[in-house]
C-alpha cells in the first residue's frame, strides 16, 4: 500500500478561472502542481479545517478550507476517486469530508452565507456559486436594499477565462432578517 | 386557481433538473443554452446557469482599449412590471441576485451574447404571457 493518492489532470479554480496540474494526496496533507510548473499550492494536513466534496457537471469538486480562512477547491476527480480519497481522508488524516450540492435551478434568489472570507449564494440551499471576500476591492451600499462588491481587475495570476467577473450585487428586500441593521452586509 | 399560477411560475424558472444537464465545460466565458432557457456565467472557475427569466435586462460597453463590459440586471422584488414578485411572497426573507457584470477583451462574443440573451428573453417572456392569457 502506498501513502497517497496521485491524481493527474486536477484544476485549481479561483478568481482568474481554472488551471490544470497535478494533485497529491498523502498522509502529510495536499500537494498541488500547476502542469508546466509555477504555481504550487502546499497544504499541512494540521492546517485542514474541513473537506467538502460537492458533484459538479461531469466531475467531482474537491474543497480544502485551512487555518487562515483561505479555502482551495480542486476540480476533475471520477466518482470512484471520491470514494476512495473519502476514505483515505478518514483513515489516514482523521477528516470527514462533508458533501455540498450545487444548486443548478438558474434561480437568482436564495440566501447568503458567510465563511470564512468565502461568501456563498444558496438556492434552497444548495451552492448557486461561490466568492473570496479577499478578491474584493470594494463594497458599496446602494440605497437602502442594495450591496455592491467590487473586484479586483486580476491581469496576472494566471487569468485564462475570456469574461471576468468585475462586480456582482445583491437586492436584500426589508423582509430579510439576517443582514438587518448592519451596514457592513454582507 | 391564483396558488396554482404561482406554483407554475416557479417551477418554470427551473434551468437544469440535474448537475449533469448542464452543457460540457468549454472555456470560462459567458454562454448561452437556448434548449435550456438558461444565461451560463462563469464565476470563480464554475459555469453558474441562471434562467433567462430571471434576467430583467442586458447591456454592453466598450472603451477605447477595446475592452468589453457587459451588464447583466436580474429580476428583484419591487421593481414595476416584475414577474417575481410572487416570489418576493412565497420566499419572504430570501436575498437576491441583482446585477453581474463582466470584462472581456472579445467584442465580438459580447454582442453575440447580448443579442442571443434579448432573442432568448423575449421569445421565453412572449410565450409566457401567451400561455398565461390562455389560462384566464
Amino acid at each position: 500500500m502506498t501513502d497517497g493518492h496521485l491524481f493527474n489532470n486536477i484544476s485549481l479554480g479561483g478568481r482568474g478561472g481554472t488551471n490544470p496540474g497535478q494533485l497529491k494526496v498523502f498522509s502529510g496533507g495536499i500537494l498541488w502542481k500547476k502542469q508546466g510548473g509555477g504555481k504550487a499550492v502546499e497544504v499541512d494536513k494540521a492546517d485542514i479545517m474541513g473537506v467538502t466534496w460537492m458533484k459538479v457537471p461531469r466531475s467531482n469538486q474537491l474543497g480544502v478550507r485551512i487555518k487562515d480562512g483561505l479555502y482551495y477547491k480542486f476540480t476533475g476527480f471520477r466518482d470512484q476517486d471520491v470514494t476512495n480519497l473519502t476514505n483515505f481522508f478518514q483513515n489516514a488524516c482523521g477528516i470527514t469530508p462533508e458533501d455540498k450540492q450545487l444548486s443548478v435551478s438558474g434561480r437568482n434568489w436564495g440566501e447568503v452565507d458567510l465563511n470564512g472570507n468565502m461568501l456563498t449564494f444558496l438556492v434552497g440551499s444548495k451552492q448557486a456559486f461561490e466568492v473570496s471576500l479577499a478578491d474584493v476591492s470594494q463594497t458599496q451600499l446602494q440605497g437602502k436594499n442594495d450591496v455592491i462588491l467590487e473586484f479586483h481587475v486580476d491581469d496576472t495570476t494566471g487569468a485564462n477565462e475570456k469574461d471576468s467577473l468585475m462586480e456582482i450585487s445583491f437586492h436584500i428586500p426589508n423582509s430579510n432578517t439576517q443582514f438587518v441593521g448592519d451596514e457592513n452586509r454582507p | 386557481g391564483d396558488k396554482n399560477a404561482a406554483v407554475k411560475a416557479s417551477t418554470e424558472l427551473t434551468a437544469y433538473k440535474n448537475v449533469n444537464d448542464l452543457p460540457p465545460p468549454r472555456d470560462l466565458m459567458i454562454q448561452i443554452d437556448q434548449k435550456n432557457e438558461a444565461v451560463l456565467l462563469p464565476i470563480y472557475g464554475s459555469m453558474v446557469p441562471f434562467h433567462v427569466a430571471t434576467i430583467r435586462t442586458v447591456s454592453s460597453q466598450q472603451d477605447t482599449n477595446r475592452t468589453c463590459y457587459i451588464r447583466i440586471i436580474f429580476n428583484v422584488p419591487g421593481t414595476p412590471f416584475n414577474t417575481q414578485d410572487a416570489n418576493s411572497l412565497k420566499f419572504p426573507g430570501a436575498i437576491y441576485l441583482k446585477e453581474v457584470s463582466f470584462r472581456s477583451k472579445d467584442p465580438r462574443h459580447i454582442s453575440e451574447v447580448v443579442q442571443h440573451i434579448k432573442t432568448l428573453r423575449r421569445h421565453v417572456m412572449a410565450r409566457e404571457s401567451e400561455r398565461a392569457e390562455r389560462a384566464t
